[in-house]
């Protein structure tokens, strides 16, 4: 009896420990402020190839003729997007940014350095919803909606793809597409659109940490400026707090040479910054891209809210006092003041949420469930993601769901068990 | 054969078991279209633990940012034209000379220019570091100095660094600040960048500090073979991390401006 007891125990045991073994995930960061902020630490990450030693260039492509731009804002009348190619016939992925982040971003160069180092050719576009891309590519100049947001981008890749061929040379032999944040679900839209145009035919799509309800994460991100943070009175400044913190530090320290790894130092500290600390530094990061979305889309658009119809703004125009106004919208006052009176004038009688669920991968959800092509990269304590959002893409992804427990937002990327099988799904041969 | 270790033997099976399911995290369970089962790792809200402020006067990032805009800039129709000017020149001569000197060079080469420099800078920093009263930093300044100019072959290897002394720059703009003199108006300087009236002033003074010095009569040598100068220029840039641009804002002016008022703030605090 005892004898059998114990067979059947270890056997559990076994059992139990093998799957354990065989899930485990050992991304060390389980902090997803921290993973968010700092990402993996270097010694752990994918190792790539360095900045100089990859074939790459940035180029620009004159999207919208007509459009008008003051002189202080005229580096933005050419989209410039970079690419880095190989002299061989190659795939080439096109890498959509996320909110509020160009082309050139350091988060972008690094997934252009694994894709390349993959043996891909590589053409790197800003968000939608960066101020370059509302100026030299926005035709409505004013982003967030997802089926239009999806036409500009598809224009652009196109102009973009015709002017790299032609400066480089360099020869494709399929097309695939990525992006990250809220590039993962404008990737989303621009594949849908493309299997009504069949100009790139997608041979993979990979999301990677994707929104689900626009909308609802944007409203948890501006909820991160709006963090109460211990030892901050009404009175007082986040960033003074924060630069304090930084200096007790050094002073304690003994020297202010600055290392590569400076933020795990501090985090290793006594200053450390407290989760509400770091919450409040991804939010205010994202109030200050709200604040350039609000402020281009008005302008593009005459609306007069920050500058003056009339006002030219040349070079040495100072744009500090339409920062200071446009400071106060946050992402849900721009879809709120700018986005829905848009919407709404063209939709009459239909309601926000409407407009919602228009520009939420669930109204693609038919069409992700069924293809197989596209992948989707996530992590359980993903800051933008509220539970239905995550299981909105366990449910509609199932196999092709990468969802891992821990990475906050975008932090283990990375990190080699989670490049590795992303990277799988990108290079492998199920279509 | 004794119930007693049959007991005990399910007790501790059921503790072990107990332990490793606890452990485990609670899975959320899904069913592929093959109907096989996959696990997902249990959904946990990052936000549940912060404390979101939802009242009407909710203006924490108002009021830090609103602050952070108010550095004294009245020139600053002049210094936006200046930036912009150091821009399109750092896109389209500076940057491209610095990529061709990266692709022609190799890596232990530039490090080698880039000690050499940086070893001659320490004469300001030791003279700084003296005026700010700082002796234990000027000993290891002056230390700094002795190893990499003789052991490091004239600056090229920079030995004290691996012997555990980093380079501790202090410049007479931060030696002004210790004594209580304010920034003044904030300066972008044509090529150079960010700066103030201040710090202006200062690099002037370093600047004859390093040329009435004339360390190992590198003033002399540079002066002889004018294309030193242009190394040195170089050197400069690919030391220099910052890329116009990379803020992605279209207020890039306003951010610079105030991090680089941080900066000096944190440099003369330290």
């Amino acid at each position: 009896m005892p004898r059998k007891t114990i067979r059947i125990c270890t056997g559990l045991l076994f059992a139990i420990a093998f799957t354990a073994q065989a899930e485990q995930f050992d991304y060390p960061e389980t902090n997803p402020f921290m993973a968010t902020v700092a990402g993996t630490p270097n010694e752990l990450k994918v190792p790539v190839p360095d900045e100089v030693d990859v074939q790459q260039g940035d180029l620009a492509v004159r999207v919208l003729p007509d459009r008008k731009l003051p002189p202080a804002l005229s580096n933005y009348r050419d989209l410039h997007f970079r690419v880095a190619w190989h002299d061989e016939p190659a795939p080439l992925i096109f890498l959509i940014a996320g909110t509020g982040s160009g082309y050139d971003s350091s988060r972008m160069d690094y997934l252009k350095r694994l894709f390349w180092q993959a043996g891909m050719h590589v053409i790197v576009l800003s968000s939608p919803t960066n101020h370059d891309f509302i100026a030299a590519a926005s035709n409505s100049g004013m982003p967030g909606m997802g089926a239009e947001d999806a036409r500009d981008l598809h224009t652009a890749m196109s102009m973009a793809l015709d002017k790299a061929q032609d400066e480089k040379g360099f020869e494709v032999t399929e097309y695939r597409l990525a992006g990250f944040s809220l590039g993962a679900l404008n990737a989303a839209f621009v594949a849908e659109l493309d299997t009504h145009l069949g100009q790139f035919n997608f041979s993979k799509v990979l999301l990677l940490n994707p929104p689900v309800d626009l909308y609802a994460s944007v409203g948890r991100l501006d909820d991160l400026s709006y963090t109460r943070i211990p030892g901050v009175s009404d009175n007082d400044s986040f960033y003074e707090h924060i630069f304090q913190k930084l200096s007790r530090h050094f002073a304690q320290r003994g020297n202010s040479d600055i290392q590569a790894n400076l933020f795990y130092e501090i985090q290793n500290s006594p200053e450390a910054l407290s989760d509400p600390e770091l919450a409040m530094l991804v939010g205010a990061v994202f109030r200050f891209s709200a604040a350039d979305l609000s402020f281009m889309s008005d302008l593009i658009n005459h609306g007069g809210r920050y500058v003056p119809a009339d006002k030219e703004l040349k070079v040495s125009t100072s744009l500090t006092p339409y920062l200071r106004r446009a400071l106060f919208c946050d992402f849900s006052c721009y879809i709120n003041t700018q986005l829905w009176p848009a919407w709404e004038a063209l939709n009459a009688g239909r309601t926000i949420d409407e407009m919602a669920y228009e520009t939420s991968l669930r109204s693609l959800q038919a069409f992700l469930h069924d293809s197989p092509n596209i992948a989707a990269v996530s992590n359980a304590d993903d800051l933008i993601l509220t539970q239905n959002d995550y299981r909105f893409l366990a449910d509609t992804f199932g196999e092709r769901a990468y969802l891992y427990p821990h990475g906050g937002h975008g932090g283990n990327l990375d990190y080699p068990q989670v490049a590795e099988r992303y990277m799988d799904f990108l290079q492998g041969d199920a279509q | 054969m004794n119930p007693v270790y049959w007991i005990s033997g399910l007790f501790g099976c059921i503790f072990f078991t107990g332990t490793v399911l606890a452990d485990a995290p609670n899975e959320y369970v899904n069913y592929s279209d093959s109907g096989h089962e996959l696990d997902f790792p249990a959904y946990h809200d990052p936000l549940d633990e912060l404390d979101i402020d939802k009242s009407e006067t909710r203006y924490q990032f108002e009021r830090s940012s609103l602050r952070a805009l108010n550095v004294q800039d009245p020139l600053e129709g002049m210094n936006r034209r200046i930036y912009r000017f150091n821009a399109q020149f750092d896109q389209h001569v500076y940057l491209p000379v610095v990529r061709t000197y990266v692709w022609a060079t190799p890596k232990v080469a530039r490090k080698g220019v880039s000690n050499f420099f940086n070893n001659l800078k320490d004469i300001p920093h030791l003279g700084n570091s003296l005026l700010q009263g700082k002796f234990q930093r000027s000993a290891e300044t002056t230390a700094r100095l002795l190893f990499n100019s003789i052991l490091g072959i004239g600056g090229i290897f920079d030995v004290a660094n691996s012997m555990g002394l980093p380079q501790q720059p202090e410049d007479f703009g931060q030696t002004l600040g210790v004594y209580g003199v304010p920034p003044g108006p904030y300066l972008v300087i044509p090529f150079l960048g960010p700066s103030s009236l201040r710090d202006g002033t200062g690099k002037v003074v370093d600047w004859a500090i390093e040329d009435n010095v004339n360390y190992m009569n590198n003033r002399d040598f540079m002066n002889d073979y004018q294309a030193t100068w242009g190394i040195w220029a170089i050197d400069l840039r690919y030391q220099t991390p910052f890329r116009y641009g990379a803020l992605d804002s279209p207020f890039e002016y306003d951010q610079v401006r105030y991090l680089y008022t941080k900066l000096r703030e944190f440099q003369v605090d330290n």
